[in-house]
């Protein structure tokens, strides 16, 4: 645990590097589509925390992956999850989602439906193997069996 | 190229291998014949009794609680004093790692169960079960091949 929670740290510290970058390159389509030319050292301040904080977090939180015990259905699940709450918290956070809950709930839609679309298919995938191997499982055994009655 | 195993009690135990020219295989019975110490058991402890347990009747060796765990057909747990690594390395080919604190006997093993969550558990014939973990898992895949 302690060294999942190690790693989650160095993936997260050499990620959140790149939050003012993705920052920067956000500010520049703001200014080229919404006709945003300033922004205050209040709107600064929270746009490079927030996002050096979600860089860090979205590039710790692969780690989930390399946690051998979880499956990967769970793992996919918490990494979305975790994703879909700080990408959620960080646009109302810099007021880049319009008001009204309308925009909440076309973001939480997309994920809604995108993560049960991932598992379903992972899941037919991982059935169709296990019976595969099931499958060798038996002609291996079976082999075994004839090998040692020779 | 044939292989014939001739399991014969009274006969003076011998391995020979006829083949064309020596190889990489030929190379690798060679090293395995000679490191063959003859031992096909090991010594597992149960409530401070020693238990002398056969390679055939051992469903799986794991860690539980730290300590490695070897569980018998019964489904009957004895503490091992060696470390899987090293037991990894006496046990025969058919035990096989199905995740990082976990060899299998692959002749024990009654199926693979695919879990609603996604992962999947070997099933033993005597109920046990354990999670294979994705990298194994592929591994096992790769290893049946073959078949």
């Amino acid at each position: 645990m302690k060294k999942t929670i190690l790693e989650f740290i160095r993936r997260g510290l050499i990620a959140c590097g790149f939050g003012p970058l993705v920052l920067v390159v956000l500010y520049l389509i703001l200014q080229s589509q919404c006709d945003m030319h300033t922004v205050s050292v209040n709107e600064a301040c929270i746009g490079i925390v927030s996002l050096s904080v979600l860089s860090f977090i979205a590039g710790g939180i692969n780690v989930i992956y390399q946690i051998e015990r979880l499956p990967l259905t769970a793992a996919i699940f918490i990494h979305g999850f975790v994703l879909y709450v700080f990408y959620l918290g960080t646009y109302i956070l810099n007021g880049w989602l319009a008001d009204g809950a309308t925009p909440i709930l076309v973001f939480t839609g997309v994920f809604t439906v995108g993560y049960p679309a991932i598992w379903a298919i992972i899941y037919s995938i991982t059935r169709r193997n296990t019976a595969k191997l099931n499958e060798k499982l038996k002609m291996k055994q079976e082999n075994a069996k004839k090998t040692s009655s020779t | 190229m044939k292989y014939t195993l001739i399991i014969d009690k009274n006969a003076k135990e011998e391995i020979i291998a006829i083949v064309h020219a020596p190889s990489s295989l030929t190379e690798q019975i060679e090293n395995l014949v000679c490191s063959f110490d003859g031992m096909d058991y090991i010594i597992g402890y149960q409530d401070d009794e020693m238990q002398k347990l056969t390679f055939e009747e051992i469903e799986c060796v794991t860690i539980i609680k730290r300590k490695v765990i070897a569980i018998d057909t019964n489904g009957n747990q004895y503490r091992i004093p060696d470390r899987l690594r090293d037991l990894e390395a006496v046990l025969p080919s058919y035990f096989i790692r199905i995740n990082k604190s976990t060899l299998a006997n692959e002749h024990r093993i009654l199926k693979f169960n695919t879990a609603f969550s996604g992962g999947v558990d070997a099933v033993f014939k005597c109920g046990y079960r354990e999670y294979v973990s994705r990298r194994c898992f592929s591994e096992i895949k790769r290893r049946y091949e073959g078949i």
